[in-house]
């Protein structure tokens, strides 16, 4: 039952990832790859300043997400001059960046040996250390990631990303300032992502550089494309699968050495079955143009 | 006199970097080659040309190694199923895209797949751990202007001097180097005047897959074998391209070497960890400032 708890709360934080990455690449059509940057970003952060000064993980993990959407800003840059797969690749080296600061900063971040003992949210005295305690908390950021995502992309403000997407020269021509909007966009969705990192090194405890690395920004990426573009319960769906899909190889008795890379291969012959059926996932309306 | 000393201790270190440099730079210039050889036909970047690389160096490791077979044997058939392993991811992923008409992006994440599979495929068969192709004992390099190279660094060189030098005489003075700088320039154009540009595409998929598979043979004779091995090279390959203006081959020599230089001698200064960092952050410097790379065509910034 424990387990079970477990996939549901690794999967909530999954959620948090892909809905925000969804308001990016899904509503707004930035192809960003780097999304595990801003939760690396949100997890050192919160980490750091639990482990080093002792800051509460709650104050630690609003610093963090704040952290992340500056990051956010950063990277929100290269959208404003580059287009489809050129935006792509340069997110995707600000992700291998991050990575790389995470993995060679080890006076700061301890590198490759990672931070052990992350302590657990504390509520009135109480230490959220049980994992029906840590579900009902990861429930609750994801309510809220929802309902902030929704009102946005629900608002006047969600109908000009919209309009981003579909053709940004006329949105210019109407007189939206194209660029704020990219910049707000990639600010929350970073906002989000930051909370997600933080929210999944103080359940774990311990984090290294390996669970940023690419690989997982393409995962995510993969969860937004599957449940489908620019759909919100696409997202709870992709998410959920995908996190799913490679445990039940477990439970088939394969050892790790095999089901790793075998998780891996359904990811990539998902993407590439995706591609060239169905770009626009399960549930989406739009597809890459 | 210590002056003097720590001066000359200093000036062989740098030469060592500059060697270093070209060294790693010679090998960009040839991952960066092949992968330009295809992008001038496709136009999208084609991320799992990655693990055609990688898998030259496995067939390699499979035919000397496992099967101890002759090593010009067992490297030229690498090379020429690395070549056949391009045109199928072509047949089987690409076409079906191409005849949808979909974007660039659609391409790089169907790519992004496939490099995925496959590499994941690898290390399903050969295991996550470090391999070799070396055999015999390891020699002294050769002394060279107070730096040290060794007998595969001055292979790789040699190689991909005359891999370029025939990579562009190929392009720029036969019949079908014509023909698929024609596809590459205007593909209705060339259409029209009767190039069959499926045809040309899988011309450019099996050279640029086979000179990738020299490319990852020759480089796992220099350094280990490993699963990941692909990623970093194909990395690097599109970012010397980039530097160097995407789709021209004299670019891709200047990137490569640019690239291969600016990592060695940029660790002088930092930790050796940082070559992907110093790598990617040119890269993002070139993308927001000069897109169309050092010798790249200036219309090719309406597509960025």
């Amino acid at each position: 039952m424990e387990y079970l708890i477990h996939i549901l709360i690794i999967s909530g934080i999954y959620v948090i990832l892909t809905l925000s990455l969804n308001l990016i690449v899904g509503f707004t059509g930035l192809a960003a790859l780097g999304h595990i940057a801003f939760a690396c970003v949100g997890a050192y952060t919160s980490s750091l300043l639990a482990l080093n000064l002792g800051v509460s993980p709650w104050i630690g993990l609003l610093i963090g997400a704040i952290l992340a959407s500056v990051l956010g800003a950063i990277v929100s840059f290269p959208s404003l001059r580059l287009k489809g797969d050129y935006l792509a690749i340069a997110t995707f080296g600000l992700g291998v960046i991050v990575y790389s600061v995470a993995k060679n900063w080890v006076s700061f971040t301890r590198g490759p040996m990672g931070l052990p003992g992350i302590p657990s949210f504390k509520l009135l005295g109480y230490e959220i250390n049980n994992v029906w305690a840590y579900l009902v908390l990861v429930l609750i950021f994801v309510v809220i990631t929802y309902v902030v995502i929704r009102n946005i992309t629900k608002s006047p403000f969600g109908r000009i990303l919209t309009g981003i997407r579909e053709d940004e020269i006329a949105t210019k021509a109407m007189g939206k300032n194209v660029n704020k909007h990219k910049l707000i966009v990639f600010v929350v969705g970073a906002f989000f992502a930051g909370i997600a990192g933080s929210l999944y090194a103080h359940y774990i405890t311990f984090i290294d550089p390996s669970s940023f690395t690419i690989m997982e920004s393409i995962a995510v990426l993969l969860m937004v494309v599957f449940g489908g573009m620019a759909s919100l319960g696409g997202s709870f769906i992709g998410a959920f699968l995908l996190v799913i899909l490679p445990e039940l190889l477990r439970f088939l008795g394969m050892p790790s050495s095999v089901a790793a890379p075998l998780r891996q291969m359904i990811y990539g012959l998902l993407l590439v079955i995706l591609m060239i059926w169905r770009p626009q996932g399960l549930m989406g309306k739009y597809k890459f143009k | 006199m210590e002056y003097g000393k720590k001066f000359c201790k200093d000036k062989n270190m740098f030469n060592q970097l500059l060697t270093n440099g070209i060294v790693v730079g010679c090998a960009y210039v040839l991952v960066g080659l092949s992968f330009c050889i295809i992008y001038k036909t496709i136009k999208f970047f084609h991320f799992a040309h990655g693990v055609v690389y990688a898998a030259g160096a496995y067939l390699a490791y499979t035919f000397f190694i496992l099967l101890k077979i002759n090593p010009l044997i067992s490297f030229f058939l690498s090379i020429v199923i690395a070549g056949l392993l391009g045109v199928s991811i072509d047949r089987f992923v690409y076409l079906p895209l191409r005849k949808h008409k979909t974007s660039n992006l659609v391409f790089l994440l169907a790519s992004f797949g496939v490099f995925i599979f496959l590499q994941n495929l690898l290390q399903l068969i050969f295991g996550a751990q470090i391999l070799t192709l070396k055999t015999g004992s390891i020699k002294e390099g050769h002394h060279f202007l107070g730096a040290i190279i060794t007998d595969t660094q001055i292979l790789i060189v040699i190689s991909s001097i005359v891999l370029f030098f025939f990579t562009w005489l190929l392009i720029q003075k036969t019949k079908l180097g014509k023909a698929i700088r024609a596809v590459s320039d205007d593909p209705i154009g060339a259409r029209v005047v009767g190039i069959n540009s499926e045809k040309i595409i899988m011309i450019a998929f099996t050279i640029g897959s086979a000179l990738a598979g020299v490319a990852g043979i020759l480089i796992s004779l220099e350094t280990n074998i490993e699963p990941t091995m692909g990623m970093n090279a194909i990395l690097k390959g599109i970012i010397a391209s980039i530097i160097g203006g995407i789709g021209s081959i004299p670019g891709a020599l200047f990137g490569g070497l640019f690239l291969g230089l600016a990592e060695n001698l940029g660790i002088w200064q930092i930790q050796a960890g940082w070559k992907d960092a110093i790598a990617f952050v040119i890269l993002i410097l070139f993308l927001l400032l000069r897109p169309s790379g050092i010798m790249g065509v200036k219309t090719e910034k309406e597509k960025i």
